[in-house]
């Protein structure tokens, strides 16, 4: 299935050559077009370099499973007392609105 | 203005006529098919449809779309009042980015840097991984009895929700199925998304056990990666603490969250304040419980994330073990859809269970094939995550956007020596 990872456009003239061919205002268009998948090479490259950042997060942690976490266990013991409780439901759960319907 | 609701921000995304070249590339990072105009002309958002995800503005390589929510001068003045207590929410994600906009590597975790930052700006702290964490809990649990209902038939207290049950973190995507899918909102979790729970848990639990302070005094900031998280606030359906406060008998009428900051307006709010990010002291805000987090809840910032940390809970509950290879490989990575399928002895009932799930990301690219099968009836899945930005919220509209220390715009000035 489709991955995020972009291929650059093969450019074939060089840009002095296509502003001759195109005027300014094709090169305007063009070269956005070019910037753009320039960019999103470099996007998928720091996507990356985050999402590193983000396991290596993960990794070092002395905790590593949310049922571990003694703070979210003791919030439940003093206020919430269990997922889904009545309390919990009230404060940590919502409902959604159909969107077609609002006008 | 149709399909919202009253006191709903819209209009969050505009594209500014002046700087638009009507080059056509925000139209295909567009989820939501929100951008009108022509090739060559100027582009306008369709409020309507549009789902305030940024991604426009990420991607634009002249930086045409802009952000017109700013929230930054009243943080700053909420700061300087000695009655407010400030809290500030940060998501995963920006702790691995904001970085950047101080001239440091893209990833680089800096979490006690930013405690740093925040304290010295004047922030309590209740991070948001420590609500995904509980989100975990809440959301996990709800999949549970689920599981334990429709696959292993036993009876359930609560009412439940058919499955597959999907994510319900990102707003962006949230707002997509209530404006295009709304046969499938039973499907969504409803669980809040951790900001929102965030909100709820910091003007009741946090004002009344932690910093016992009014919470008619306290204002919420969310401080996420993501533009949209500033249209999920604005719902008025998130005030659960002032109804909570209303019940025993207070008046106040207040939301969760106040507002919303990207990661790009926190950045911006710390060179205001002049807060050198670089030398700033580092701060682990050990003895405050709402700092802590395991590393389920930090995960959540990547695309898979909020699977895996939900794979090693529903692992443990439904088995009475602990998952031992922690990393789980299958959710991970920036394939568009992701798959996997792991097999559980229920400790109750010693029957096999076996969890199918799938992760999709870039709704643009790969998230309507998932949603036509669970609409035909057809999903084999039990638990789907879903997040709007290609690669997750890591990627985010609200995130820092030249940070390979090359500027977008001066790149696109390179290639255009006449601007
Ligand atoms: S990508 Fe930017 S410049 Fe190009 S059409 Fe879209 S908003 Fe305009
Ligand atoms: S913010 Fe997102 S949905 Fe709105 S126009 Fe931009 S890309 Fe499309
Ligand atoms: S994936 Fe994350 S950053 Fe992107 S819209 Fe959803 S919540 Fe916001």
């Amino acid at each position: 299935m489709a991955r995020y990872d972009y291929v650059e456009k093969a450019v074939k003239v060089t840009r002095r050559e296509f502003l001759g061919l195109m005027g300014v205002a094709g090169a305007i268009l063009w070269t956005g077009a070019y910037v753009a998948t320039d960019l999103v090479q470099d996007r998928t490259k720091y996507i990356k370099m985050r999402a590193q950042g983000i396991y290596t997060d993960d990794a070092k942690a002395k905790v590593r499973q949310s049922h571990n976490n003694q703070a979210v266990m003791d919030m439940y013991k003093k206020f919430a007392h269990n997922p889904l409780s009545e309390l919990a439901e009230e404060l940590f759960h919502t409902k959604y609105v159909d969107r077609t319907k609002l006008v | 203005m149709k399909g919202f609701q009253s006191q709903e921000f819209t209009g969050i995304i505009q594209i500014d006529r002046k700087t638009c070249k009507g080059c056509d590339s925000c139209k295909s990072f567009c989820p939501s098919d929100a951008i009108e105009g022509k090739y060559g002309a100027v582009h306008r958002i369709n409020s309507e449809k549009c789902i305030s995800c940024g991604q426009c503005l990420v991607n634009c390589p002249f930086g045409a779309p802009k952000d017109t929510v700013d929230a930054v001068d009243k943080v700053i003045a909420k700061l300087k009042d000695k009655q407010v207590t400030v809290v500030g929410t940060i998501a995963p994600a920006v702790r691995v980015a904001i970085g950047e906009e101080f001239g440091m590597e893209p990833g680089s975790l800096v979490t006690e840097k930013l405690y740093g930052a925040l304290k010295q700006a004047g922030f309590k702290v209740l991070d948001t991984n420590f609500t995904a964490d509980q989100t975990i809990m809440e959301e996990g649990m709800e999949l549970i009895a689920k599981i334990r209902h429709y696959a292993l038939g036993e009876p359930s207290e609560h009412h439940l929700g058919p499955l597959p049950q999907f994510t319900s973190c990102c707003p962006a995507w949230i707002r997509f199925v209530e404006l295009y899918y709304p046969d499938l909102i039973p499907n969504l979790s409803s669980a809040k998304s951790p900001m929102m729970m965030a909100g709820a848990l910091a003007k009741t639990y946090g004002a009344l056990e932690v910093w016992k302070v009014n919470p008619e005094d306290m204002f919420m900031v969310g401080i996420m990666p993501c533009t949209a998280k500033k249209f999920e606030a604005s719902r008025p359906e998130f005030s659960s603490a002032a109804h909570y406060w209303q019940k025993q008998g207070k008046t106040g009428n207040y939301p969760d969250i106040d507002v919303v900051l990207t990661t790009r307006d926190l950045a911006r709010l710390f060179k205001k304040l002049n807060i050198d990010f670089k030398t700033v002291p580092e701060f682990t805000d050990k003895d405050n419980p709402l700092a802590q987090y395991s590393g389920a809840g930090t995960i959540f910032g990547n695309t898979g994330g909020v699977m895996e940390a939900a794979l090693r809970t529903a692992y443990f509950v439904i088995t009475g073990k602990e998952l031992d290879v922690l990393e789980f490989k299958p959710v991970r990575g920036l394939q568009g859809v992701k798959e996997a399928s792991v097999t559980m002895k229920d400790v109750k009932t010693g029957k096999d269970v076996t969890l199918k799930v799938a992760v999709a990301h870039g709704i643009k690219e790969n998230v309507r094939p998932l949603l036509e099968q669970t609409k035909a009836g057809k999903s084999p899945y039990h638990f789907i995550e879903i997040m709007n930005c290609p690669g997750g919220c890591v990627n985010g509209g609200g995130q820092p956007i030249n940070p390979m220390g090359t500027s977008w715009l001066d790149k696109a000035k390179a290639v255009l020596p006449w601007s």
